[in-house]
C-alpha cells in the first residue's frame, strides 16, 4: 500500500464517529440514514465522515441501488495490519545490531583493561 | 497502559550505563540504529528534554530519509521519552515512543513502547481483525496483544 494512503487510513480511523461508523457497517452494509441515527448528527455530516472513509479506502457506496449502501472494506485495515508488522520487525532487527555493537564495545573494554 | 501501544522488548548483555551510552551518544547510535542495509548522519544529537535529535538515514537505493526526534523525558540511565517524525510536523507517522532500561543483574532489558501515530488504528485493527475471524490478519494479531 503506497504511504499516502495508509496515511489517509490512519487520520480516517483518528476520529472516533468514524470508527464507530466502520464498527457498525462490520454487521452489515447499510444506508447513510440508518448510520446517521446512533450518532444524533445531520446526514450532511454523516456524509462527510463516509467520504473520509471512502477516500482511505475503508468503505464503499454502492451505485446499483437508489439507497446507495455503504459496505466495509477490510483490506484497507490489512495495509495497516501489514505496516505494524514491518515496524516490529524492524526494532527486532535494530535490537540485534545494537546487541552485536555492545559485544564488540565490551570486548575492546576488556582488550583496553588487560594492557593497564 | 490504558492507550494502546506496540511494545518490543530486548534482554541484552551489557550493563545498563553502557546501553544508555549506545541510546545517547551520536559516535555510538549511528553504528547500530540502521535499519540494515542503510547509513546514518547525524546532524544534532542533544539529549535533553526539548533537545533534539535530528539525522538523515541514507537507504541502500540512495534514497534519503530525514528523521527528527524531540525527548519529553530523560532520566539517566533509565528513561527516554520521544517524539519520532519525519521532516514535516504533521507527519502521519509520529510516533510517540517510551524506552526504558532496567537492570537484570547485570544485563539490561529494554522495553520499547510506541504509542501508534493515530492511536486508535491499532485498535480498530484489533478489533476489525477478530471480528473477521480466522484470517491471516488475526493470525499476526496473536502477536501484539500479550504485549498490550
Amino acid at each position: 500500500m503506497p504511504t499516502d494512503r495508509l496515511s489517509a487510513t490512519f487520520s480516517a480511523l483518528a476520529d472516533p464517529t468514524r470508527r464507530a461508523i466502520l464498527a457498525r457497517l462490520v454487521l452489515g452494509e447499510t444506508s447513510v440514514s440508518e448510520l446517521a441515527e446512533p450518532f444524533d448528527m445531520s446526514l450532511p455530516a454523516v456524509s462527510k465522515h463516509l467520504k473520509v472513509l471512502e477516500h482511505a479506502g475503508l468503505i464503499s457506496r454502492s451505485r446499483e441501488a437508489q439507497w446507495r449502501p455503504c459496505r466495509i472494506e477490510p483490506e484497507a485495515l490489512i495495509g495497516v495490519d501489514s505496516w505494524l508488522e514491518d515496524y516490529r520487525r524492524l526494532w527486532n532487527e535494530r535490537f540485534d545490531r545494537l546487541e552485536d555493537y555492545l559485544k564488540k564495545l565490551q570486548a575492546k573494554g576488556k582488550k583496553r583493561g588487560r594492557k593497564k | 497502559m490504558d492507550e494502546p501501544t506496540i511494545v518490543v522488548t530486548r534482554l541484552v548483555d551489557a550493563p545498563r550505563e553502557l546501553v544508555w551510552q549506545a541510546w545517547t551518544e551520536p559516535r555510538h547510535i549511528a553504528q547500530w540504529w540502521g535499519p540494515n542495509g542503510f547509513t546514518n548522519t547525524i546532524h544534532a544529537m542533544e539529549v535533553k528534554p526539548g533537545g533534539v535529535w535530528r539525522f538523515i538515514m541514507h537507504g541502500p537505493d540512495g534514497t534519503d530519509w530525514p528523521n527528527k526526534i524531540v525527548y519529553r523525558e530523560v532520566v539517566r540511565p533509565e528513561r527516554l521519552v520521544y517524539d519520532h517524525s519525519g521532516e514535516g510536523a504533521n507527519d502521519p507517522h509520529r510516533f510517540h515512543v517510551t524506552v526504558t532500561f532496567t537492570d537484570k543483574n547485570g544485563m539490561t532489558e529494554i522495553v520499547m513502547a510506541s504509542l501508534f501515530p493515530s492511536l486508535a488504528a491499532r485498535d480498530a485493527v484489533l478489533k476489525f481483525g477478530a471480528l473477521e475471524g480466522g484470517g491471516q490478519t488475526l493470525d499476526r494479531l496473536a502477536d501484539y496483544l500479550p504485549t498490550i
